[in-house]
This record gives structure tokens, sequence and C-alpha cells, in this order.
């Protein structure tokens, strides 16, 4: 719609200007719609174009007007002349022009806005008399429907025949003059446009969402983006058993150059880069990468080793060929100088600032196609976009982003059964449809964060959905792993560093429910809980200087 | 003696050179560059955009670069722009004059603080 706008305003601009530069200029206005959602940003947009529209039309048409023309020579002596444009006050009749086209595009983008905003589509059917209508609670592709009320106003309706209905307009809401049968005379269902809010139990109405598999998904979005960042839930297994699958898609493969991932110390790259590239690198030094994280102080989930070795494996069978880096994101803190928490305060306070410069040095600089695999919570736009993706916007890259989220639309008991029918795993692009209408925080946290105002939409640009929110699990690393050898006993000094006293990070099960019930906190026994240790001092301090790569 | 066409040079064609004197840059990339350096007080459409890059690239201040990606298949297509070395000059100079009105300002008091 916008684009066929925009190519409509497009044609105004002399023809000269439109082959040199009106492929450009739609892309541009391509690369707005999709990064400025949302009504008020709309109005921006077109606000923006209109303006531009009466400022540099006039100025284009002046400059083809005075387009210079080679004029043949007749004679050998006389050659043709040329001169140079010159720059001066516009023309009467062209801003005149441009103020008119202005006003009708501004008439009839608040025309089409008005009607989005007030009217939505539901199902009919008719009721037990040719008079009565009943609606069909929408359900897009699931038509089979909860039965809603009747539609007010059915007493205004008239059956002229049985496949076609049509409607007195005694109802100034009721649009949609008539509409056609298409389940024979003892009932039909159709379409009609109905005031929002007419109809109690009729839902939110937007379009359908276009569900995508989410490799074929994940291979467009990378193809039509240079960054796309994901934005993964802590240790789910779902979600790793799709990525270890997609870095052996060859499509995948040649499309991405890098991976930047929150799950690996940066001390380590060097390691990794050879354990990646397909070297023999002993096992203990390259998982120093993912097993001495500062950003995860307790024990890492078993799924990450799994996918470095999936990435190693993906490069080994394509070696000679395009090979993908995984590129570490974690700050380059060592755990083996860290004695307490003034030693780690600098490099938490900065794991964002440190992530956005590794993208930026080994990325953006290098004009690399990237992968980035950071928590949701880093990525999700809650006030605006966060720090990573602000860093990129900077550098000039719209990243697009993808978060994991669940059926989760509301409590922890509210699950959506619309998403049943989805393919899983699945990607699914948020933008103007009911998908994107959903609450955020439930969606991306399995229903155990409440909702607030924040719409999905607004959150992300597309949703990976690995299956309903109970089939989900999260794989922790095995008690035998842990209990009583040198790297629990590390993690158990890691963890008092941070909490101030011993916490238990041992546990029987592997596998996990990704999002529990929440339970009501049980009241403290044996005296009050240990308080949080104070924060240290140093989390205001810079990031240290870097120690060399291992 | 025919009028340079952008003799003064206008604003719009001022930040984009700006915008790329750090690095080649897209059409989408430099109206988001000069949104940011003007904090958000000049967001160039696309009808102004490319008839001040056209004139620019006339004037030879600024020339398209090919880069690998474009090549590629499945990749959105763009061009890209630099500026050249007279486009360095020109907007050193530029920016030099704006310089230079604004120590006349401060010294005339009607700006106060720690401008330029």
């Amino acid at each position: 719609m916008s684009e066929k706008m925009y190519a409509l305003m497009l044609r105004l601009y002399p023809a000269q200007f439109r082959a040199s530069f009106g492929e450009e200029a739609m892309q541009l206005v391509r690369d707005r719609v999709r990064d400025e959602q949302g009504a008020w940003a709309k109005v921006r947009l077109w606000a923006d174009l209109a303006v531009d529209l009466a400022a540099s039309l006039p100025r284009a048409r002046r400059r083809s007007d005075a387009v210079l023309v080679v004029v043949p020579a007749h004679s050998s002596h006389v050659a043709p002349q040329f001169d140079v444009l010159q720059q001066g006050v516009p023309n009467l009749r062209a801003i005149a022009y441009g103020a008119m086209f202005s006003a009708v595009a501004f008439g009839a983008l608040f025309t089409w806005f008005g009607y989005s905003r007030n009217y939505r589509e539901v199902h009919m059917v008719q009721g037990p008399s040719k008079h009565d209508l009943l609606a069909l609670s929408y359900s897009g592709r699931h038509p089979g429907a909860r039965r809603g009320s009747e539609v007010p106003g059915a007493g205004t309706l008239a059956v002229s025949d049985e496949s076609e209905i049509k409607v007195s307009r005694k109802s100034a809401h009721i649009v949609l003059a008539s509409w056609r049968s298409d389940s024979g005379p003892s009932g039909f269902q159709s379409t009609q446009l109905l005031p929002a809010g007419a109809q109690s139990s009729a839902e939110p109405q937007t379009s359908q969402p276009n569900v995508q598999g989410a490799t074929v998904a994940m291979i467009e979005a990378i193809g039509a983006h240079q960054i796309v960042m994901l934005g993964e839930a802590h240790g789910d297994k779902q979600e790793y058993e799709w990525l270890n699958v997609l870095v052996k898609n060859r499509e995948f493969d040649q499309r991405v150059d890098d991976i930047v991932v929150e799950f690996g110390n940066s001390l380590y790259q060097k390691s990794v880069d050879r354990y990646i590239a397909g070297e023999d690198v002993p096992m203990g030094q390259v998982e120093k990468a993912w097993r001495n994280m500062i950003g995860s102080v307790g024990p890492p989930s078993p799924v990450y080793g799994e996918f470095y070795a999936a990435v190693r494996a993906a490069n080994m069978k394509h070696r000679g060929k395009h090979q993908i880096r995984i590129v570490l994101g974690d700050p380059y803190g060592d755990w083996e100088k860290i004695n307490d928490a003034e030693d780690v305060g600098p490099y938490l306070a900065h794991r964002d600032e440190w992530y956005a410069q590794v993208v930026k040095d080994e990325v953006l600089a290098k004009d690399h196609h990237a992968l980035l695999i950071m928590g949701s919570g880093h990525f999700l736009r809650r006030n605006g976009t966060g720090l990573v993706e602000s860093t990129i916007r900077s550098a000039g890259t719209i990243p697009y982003l993808v978060v994991f989220g669940t059926n989760a639309i509301g409590g922890y008991d509210n699950l959506d059964q619309r998403f049943d029918s989805w393919p899983v795993p699945a990607i699914v692009a948020l933008a103007g449809n009911w998908v994107g209408d959903l609450p955020a925080m439930p969606v991306v946290t399995g229903g155990m964060a409440p909702a607030t105002p924040l719409k999905l939409s607004d959150a992300a640009d597309a949703l990976l959905y690995v299956g309903p929110r109970d089939s989900l699990t999260e794989v922790r690393m095995p008690r035998a792993e842990l209990d009583g050898t040198p790297y629990g006993n590390e993690i158990a000094r890691r963890l008092t560093i941070q909490m101030g006293h011993p916490v238990n990070f041992l546990f029987d099960q592997t596998e996990v429910p990704q999002f529990p019930r929440p339970q009501p906190q049980p009241q403290p026994t044996g005296g009050p809980r240990p308080p949080l240790p104070p924060m240290p001092k140093s989390i205001h301090d810079p990031l240290p200087a870097r120690p060399p790569s291992q | 003696m025919p009028k340079r066409k952008l003799d003064p040079l206008p604003s719009a064609a001022f930040q984009i050179l700006l915008s790329l004197s750090d690095g080649e840059r897209h059409g989408y990339s430099i109206m988001r560059q000069v949104e940011e350096q003007t904090s958000g007080n000049m967001r160039l459409g696309p009808g102004t955009l490319y008839s001040s890059i056209q004139a620019m690239l006339e004037e030879e201040l600024i020339e398209e670069v090919t880069r690998r990606g474009d090549a590629e298949p499945g990749h959105e297509r763009r061009r890209y722009y630099r500026l050249t070395p007279s486009g360095r000059k020109r907007v050193r100079s530029e920016a030099e004059k704006l310089a230079d009105v604004l120590r006349v300002a401060r010294a005339r008091n009607i700006l106060r603080g720690d401008y330029v």
C-alpha cells in the first residue's frame, strides 16, 4: 500500500530523475516503512514525504525543463554550446501544484487511517430466521470459531435472494452493502465491516500472520538484512536443536559470515577461531569460552557447547568453501584473576557495550553479514531500541530483530490455541497482524511476566516459535559434572562472589520446564535470608584494557 | 559568468557531505546519519536526498562506489556514495566558515557557553 502510494508520487518527478534515482528512492521509502512502525510513525513518514515532495519537486522539474540538449553541429566550425543551470526562485505554479497534491495525499491517508481504526472484520452466519445474523468470533484460519452475539441492527437487514444479502444503511457504522452466500441457502458465510466495539465477543482484528518455517524465514531475513538479531531463551533445548540444524543449511552458511554470541568469553576468541575452523584444539581450552563466561556465573547449559560443535561440523563439511565464524560477545574477564565483586564489576556493567563494540569491529567494519544471538532481554525494544541495536543503527545498518516467544498471551494459564496449527519451528513477521498485537512480555516469558502495554510488533520484527509453552524444556549441566569436581568448586566460588553467600546450583534433573509455573515465595525458615551484597563500586569503572586473546 | 549550482552549499548538501566524511554510505544510511547528526531536526526525504546527490555527483563532490555485497544474489541492491577529494575539501571549507560565524557570535555575546 505505502509502496504503491509512493510510486504514484514518484511519477510526478521528471523521467530523468526517476530513471537515475527512482529505484533508490523507492528503497529508501521501503526501509522507512519497514523500520517505522506504529500509527504515529506512519503519519510522520507521510508528512515527511509530502513536505519533501512539495520542496523537491519544483526544483527537480526546473532542472528537467532546463536540461541540456546536445545540438548537432552543422558545421565543423561551430561547436555545440553548453551552459550550467542556475538555482533560482521556485515558480509559484509549481508550489501550488505541490501543495494541492499534498492536500489530496493527506486526505487519502487520513481517510484510510479512519477506516483501519474504526472497523474490523468478522465472519457472519445466517441465524434461525432470514433476518437474523449471528457473528462468528473471528478466528482467521480456524473458522470453526466460537459463536458470538447477534449483530446490532440485524433488523435492518433484508434478504434480496438466497445468494446475496443487502444491508439497509440505517446504521452509519455498517459500510459494506452486500455480500455473497457461499454455503447454500440455509446459511452463509461472508465478511462484514462492523464498528470496533460493537461486537463484545469479537476479538481484535488485524490480518492473518505469514507463518513460515523458521529455517526458510531466517535464510530470507539474512538475505535481506546485513544483520539479523535473535533474542534467545537461555538453554532452551528446542530452540538450539533448530539452531544446530540451521547452521548446517548450505544457503544459510553461504549468506552468513559471523555468528556473534553472548555465550562466549571473548578472552578465548583465538582458541574458538581455531576450533571452529576445524583445527585440533584441546576441548579443555575451547570450552573455557562458554564455561568461563562473565555474564553467566552459574553452570552453562550444554546446548551452548553443542552449538559450537555444530558450527565446527558445518565448516568442516564445507571445507574450502565459505566458512562461518563464531565471534564471542561476552566481556573478556579472566576468572583466574577475579577474586571479589570489585574485580568483576566493570565487566558485568559493560556487557552490552562490549557486545556492541564486537559487532562494530568484527562485523560492521568488515562489511560482513551476521546473525547475533543474545538473551531476548538484551535485544527487546522496550523503550526504543536497546544499546546493541542503537549502535548498529548509528553505523547506518538497520537490523532485523527476531525474538523467542511462545503461546502464553496473558497470565500463566492463558494459552492461545491459534498457535497450535503453526509448523514448528516457525518465524512470524509481526507487523500488521494479530500476533503483533499480542502483549510482548507474556509471550517472550512464557506467561511468567505480566502483560504491559508493550505490543509484540513494537518490541521486535518477528517471533521465533519453537513449540507450545508446556513443551519447551531447558537443558542443565548434569550434576555429575559439578558435584565435587574442580569446575563445580569454581562455579561455587563465582556464585559466592556475586551473591555474597553460597548458592545451590546442583540439580538432579538435566531437563526441566523452560517456563515453570511461578510459585509463591516460601516463608523463610531458619532466620532471615542473607541480604544481597552491595553493588561493587567498580561498576562505574571503564572496561580494563583487553589482554591478548587465548 | 554562470553561478555554480551548489554555491552557496545548501544545508541539505552540507549535511550529506558531513555524513559521508567517515566513510561510504547508501541513501538510507545517509538519511539516518543526517537525522542523527542534526539531533532529529533534519530528516531528508527521498526527493531532497537524491536531487542533492545528483547535483553533488555532477559537481564531483561525491562519487558512487561499487560494493562487494551488491553482486550477490538475494542481497539488497544499493548504491553507495563517498566523498571525492574535492568534496572533502569543500565540506571542510564550509565547516570552517560556520566555525568563523560561531566565533563572531560568541565574541558579540550572542551565544553563551562553550560552543565550538
